[in-house]
């Protein structure tokens, strides 16, 4: 329904978009904004989605988005940041083996090796230009939020690059296929799960009152290698 | 009457659930011993049911209009491995539990919290065989990935919150992999079939007309998925950490039934894999992964001291030789492969609840920590050895069975291949020898170590598996026999 | 005799050396009235450059004859590099001249001088401003020439009056992956200028400097002439940025008409921009020195992605 040029190229900046919030959150240090990052990015997959609906049409579209915009851009962040609030910590300074420089380079190398292997082996399922920029885009967001996972120390962070991963994964899922609804609404609410219990567990690990810790049981025979 | 068979399924657990949660502060639901009592019967409840469809229904049945549930008979005899080892858990938690709580390392409001995962881990596992649209098994996946991590952080160390943390970690990131070859798998079957459902059986039927490109991508996305979950090497490094941290009961069942759900769902993927054009390829993926799988446990078992930790290594070792035997993909490996996928479970959970009396009585898990084992411990002592025999692959036990016709697949396909792994094997078996040499052998007159008094609830699931394992391993029953015959057959072999 | 050459570069080098002090003092007014002050009036620089050439030169007794002619080189190359940037109107072609990569390097030779007669007076705060001078620079060449290969990816060509005459002939929507560019651009023009957050080039603290500590020894018309360099390349940065996005009114031919509507539009353009750069500079403080690589790989990853969006599209 929108003239093909014009949408073309507001899904191309939309995509920007979203791989610059990629690239924020893995050079984040304060968390605060990193939770803020990760709603704006919501955000901007909410956008996209309706933008896929006024141009296609299917509902499943317009549910997802909706879906999307109350559950991670408003429901997750503002879970996050209460639970921030317990636990004494604001910055997440340390960062295991990567400097945010480093990081952003090794995404870039990721990306580029994402793009040659799409274009080169896997040729007939992305012959179309929309969905192989689909599919680097995704992927990237999918390898990138796993990078924050196993390159930073806080539970915290290693949430949101999680949460990160299943942007990505979404992003693929909004261009290759449509989910029967009671589907989305299952994965949704075992995301939803999985937040809450890797929040939760994330205030033993994470919390710097020492009150906390002593709460936690040092069960000596438990704690053998 | 079949049509509420899944029905009947789901009910006690959510019964259970529901009870708890709107329990509140009344005393008599949070009693442990009632729990337990409960968990007995639900296990029981399943097991029965199970064999009612088995022997009552014709199968495959499917339920709900887009054939999102079906049985076939590969689902229930998972689901028959997956309630027998329910059963035994349930009974040895009794003794388990009770002790755990007296000493104080569970807390006493946690029992709910225990119970309540522990049964509904029951449902969404046999859920997750029920299930028979990708997306859906997938869902039931995480489910038990969430309610095992509750499982383990029940213990409230520090050091169980880390492994919790790790494994809930891996085990997810991998299966969102695996769900982007669910997308691409969905999209595949769109382009085929106009009202695509991405269920196991319609993918089988339309396999042969799939891109081949295309769906090795999303093959290999989907491995990475469950191979996480099934503890397969590179994403194994959960598996030793959060299984030997957890209580012993847990264990048992993480190593005997969760494993199982991944291969399961590596078991369907082949049977349509072998269909496509790209199945020889897929092929010597498989069987590369089941070899490097048995490598890496290998030579990490060599140095280990905790006891639950080697245990969970050999676990690792033998999801590589499953997948192998997937990988080999002829009718009378596959035949094998289940049959060791039943041997496997039992000799697991004998494993651990022997390890777990151990623990009880030493109070560590550490091999030099076991003193005059025979004589204080007797049953538990006959168990670890005998587990150990059966998991090793000794005559008189299943698994030597299985693992011989495995092999000898093997060695149809490629001989250099059946030398790596029977040196690989060889490596393993003198770890073990080693390990329980190194145990039992320490005979100090250590007068002022307390007998722990084993409640009878954790000899009898010891003693009945012994007694199994042997039977099995020298009497194959011919309705099993038939029963795995008709699965090689629904697969397509 | 090429009277189109000749025309042009007398033009835009008397353009440029005329304008880039008035965006100097601008961006200082716009910094000053973010802060609630008045400011110093708009033609400050004028008046500080002129009183600089009437004063006397003093030279260190350490130094050697680098301090006497770096300021002569600085301003030559920057002169030599302020041709490449057409901005009164596009030149007809010439062969070989207008390569973004020797633009780039031009102004690399000009702070290598400045580096140096940093160095050669002897003293610390010199030396101190020349080596982290030198290592912001080593930090974002790759990051320039990434920005500059994504611009040269997109428009086909590396000659800059070819990609301005490009980016004129098409519409800008034809090159919706321009749109990525500006933010790349735009942190290089604040590196290379030494602008907050790099670098505050108001700062009287000697330890803070960077920029500045390098000319230091500098006095009297010397002096005027680094300032006026340091001008000439904000400005042809300015031109830069600003002549690839929103190139409209430039004129291809050397008209009387069409080169007077260039330097308007150029002249607002260059305005608007100054503002936004005085607005950016007030929002941000001074980033930790070894927390700058950060701030470099996001436009790294941003002239990265573009690439990644041409590729793609």
């Amino acid at each position: 329904m929108i003239d093909t040029i014009i949408f073309n190229d507001i899904i191309h900046g939309l995509f920007v978009l979203i791989l610059g919030t990629a690239a924020l959150i893995i050079t984040q240090r304060s968390l605060t904004s990193l939770f803020n990052i990760y709603a704006a990015q919501s955000l901007i997959l909410a956008v996209m989605a309706i933008v896929l609906f006024i141009e296609y049409g299917t509902l499943n579209l317009l549910f997802i988005a909706i879906l999307t915009l109350a559950v991670k851009t408003i429901f997750i962040p503002l879970f996050l940041h209460k639970v921030l609030k317990r636990i004494s910590v604001k910055r997440d300074l340390q960062f295991m083996f990567l400097s945010p420089a480093s990081s952003i380079l090794i995404s870039a190398i990721l990306i580029f090796v994402v793009y040659l292997f799409f274009t080169n082996i896997a040729g007939d399922l992305f012959a179309d230009r929309l969905i192989l920029l689909v599919g680097v885009i995704g992927i990237a967001l999918a390898l990138m939020g796993m990078m924050v996972i196993f390159s930073r120390k806080r539970v915290i962070t290693k949430t949101v690059g999680y949460l990160t991963m299943e942007n990505g994964v979404l992003l693929f899922s909004l261009f290759m296929a449509e989910m029967p609804f009671i589907i989305e609404i299952l994965i949704v609410l075992d995301l939803l799960m999985i937040i809450v219990l890797s929040a939760v567990l994330a205030f033993g690990i994470d919390s710097g009152m020492e009150e906390f810790h002593k709460k936690l049981n040092r069960l000596g025979i438990w704690i053998e290698d | 009457m079949i049509d509420l068979t899944m029905l009947a399924y789901c009910i006690p657990g959510l019964l259970l659930v529901l009870a708890l949660i709107f329990s509140g502060r009344n005393k008599f639901p949070a009693n442990d011993a009632v729990l337990n009592t409960f968990s007995i019967i639900h296990a029981f409840y399943l097991l029965g049911l199970t064999f009612v469809v088995l022997f009552g229904a014709k199968l495959p049945v499917y339920f709900m209009e887009g054939r999102y549930f079906a049985i076939d008979r590969l689902s229930l005899y998972e689901i028959l491995i997956a309630t027998i080892v329910f059963c035994l858990s349930a009974i040895y938690a009794r003794g388990y539990i009770r002790d755990l709580l007296n000493i104080g390392e569970i807390e006493r409001t946690n029992t709910r919290l225990f119970y309540g995962a522990f049964n509904l881990l029951f449902t969404v596992i046999v859920l997750s065989f029920l299930a028979n649209n990708v997306a859906l098994y997938w869902i039931f996946l995480e489910l038990t990935t969430l309610l095992s991590a509750l499982l383990i952080i029940i213990l409230k160390a520090r050091e169980n919150i880390t492994a919790s943390l790790k494994y809930v970690f891996i085990a997810s990131s991998a299966m969102l992999f695996s769900f982007i070859g669910i997308i691409i798998l969905y999209a595949l079957n769109r382009d085929q079939i106009a009202d695509g459902n991405l269920n196991w059986d319609t993918l089988l039927a339309i396999a042969p007309s799939l891109p081949g490109t295309a769906f090795g991508i999303a093959f290999i996305l989907l491995f990475i998925g469950f191979g996480a979950k099934s503890g397969l090497v590179p994403f194994h490094t959960w598996l030793p950490i959060a299984h030997s941290r957890a209580p012993s009961v847990v264990s048992a069942l993480l190593s005997g039934v969760l494993l199982n759900i991944g291969i399961y769902g590596i078991l369907r993927l082949n049977a349509v894999a072998t269909q496509t054009s790209v199945g020889d390829n897929l092929k010597v993926f498989l069987i590369v992964a089941g070899i490097i799988s048995i490598l890496v446990p290998a030579f990490c078992l060599a140095a280990r001291t905790n006891s639950k930790k080697f245990i969970a290594f050999s676990s690792i070792e033998h999801m590589g030789l499953l997948v192998l035997g997937i990988g080999l993909s002829s009718p009378a490996v596959l035949f094998w492969v289940l049959f060791h996928m039943l041997g496997h479970s039992l000799s697991k959970t004998l494993l651990f609840f022997s390890a777990g009396i151990f623990h009880r009585q030493y109070e560590s898990n550490k091999y030099f920590q076991i003193k005059n084992a025979f004589k204080l411990q007797p049953l538990a002592s006959w168990g670890l050895i005998l587990g150990s025999l059966s998991v090793l692959g000794v005559p008189l036990f299943p698994i030597f069975l299985s693992k011989l016709n495995i092999l000898a697949g093997l060695a149809d396909f490629s001989l250099a291949g059946l030398v790596i792994v029977l040196l690989l094997l060889f490596i393993i078996a003198s770890s073990f020898g080693y390990y329980l040499v190194r145990a039992f052998n320490s005979k100090e007159d250590e007068t002022e170590l307390k007998v722990y008094n084993t409640p009878k609830s954790m000899k009898w699931p010891i003693v009945f598996i012994i007694v199994i394992l042997l039977v099995l391993g020298l009497y194959m029953p011919g309705g099993l026999a038939d029963l795995l015959n008709g699965i090689v057959n629904d697969l397509g072999f | 005799m090429n009277w189109n050459m000749i025309l042009y570069t007398v033009l835009n080098t008397a353009f440029v050396l005329l304008f880039a002090p008035l965006l100097v003092s601008l961006i200082k007014k716009v910094k000053a009235m973010c802060q609630g002050r008045r400011g110093t009036p708009l033609l400050q620089t004028y008046f500080q450059l002129f009183k600089l050439f009437k004063k006397e030169i003093i030279y260190s007794d350490n130094s050697s004859f680098i301090m006497r002619i770096s300021p002569y080189l600085n301003i030559a190359f920057l002169l030599v590099a302020s041709i490449f940037i057409p901005i009164v109107f596009i030149p007809a072609q010439e062969s070989g001249f207008g390569n973004i990569i020797l633009f780039l390097y031009l102004m690399v030779c000009a702070r290598f001088f400045m580096a140096l007669s940093g160095l050669d007076a002897g003293s610390t705060f010199g030396g101190m401003g020349s080596s982290r001078e030198m290592t912001i620079a080593s930090i974002i060449e790759p990051t320039t020439l990434m920005a500059c290969a994504a611009i040269a990816f997109i428009l086909k060509t590396t000659n800059i009056p070819e990609m301005f005459g490009t980016v004129l002939d098409g519409s800008i929507l034809q090159y919706p992956t321009l749109f990525l560019v500006p933010s790349s651009l735009f942190i290089i023009l604040i590196v290379e200028t030494a602008r907050v957050p790099v670098d505050n080039p108001e700062t009287h603290l000697e330890l803070t400097m960077v920029h500045e500590a390098m000319i230091l020894e500098q006095s009297g018309p010397k002096l005027a002439l680094m300032e006026l360099s340091y001008g000439i390349k904000q400005l042809i940065l300015m031109a830069l940025l600003i002549n690839i996005l929103f190139p409209w009114g430039m004129a291809t031919d050397a008209t009387a008409a069409g080169i007077l509507i260039s330097i308007a539009s150029f002249i607002v353009k260059a305005l608007i921009l100054a503002v936004v750069m005085g607005v950016f500079e007030s929002f941000f403080a001074k980033i930790r020195f070894f927390r700058l690589p950060d701030f470099f790989m996001i436009a790294f990853f941003l002239s990265f992605a573009t690439i990644v969006f041409e590729l793609l599209s």
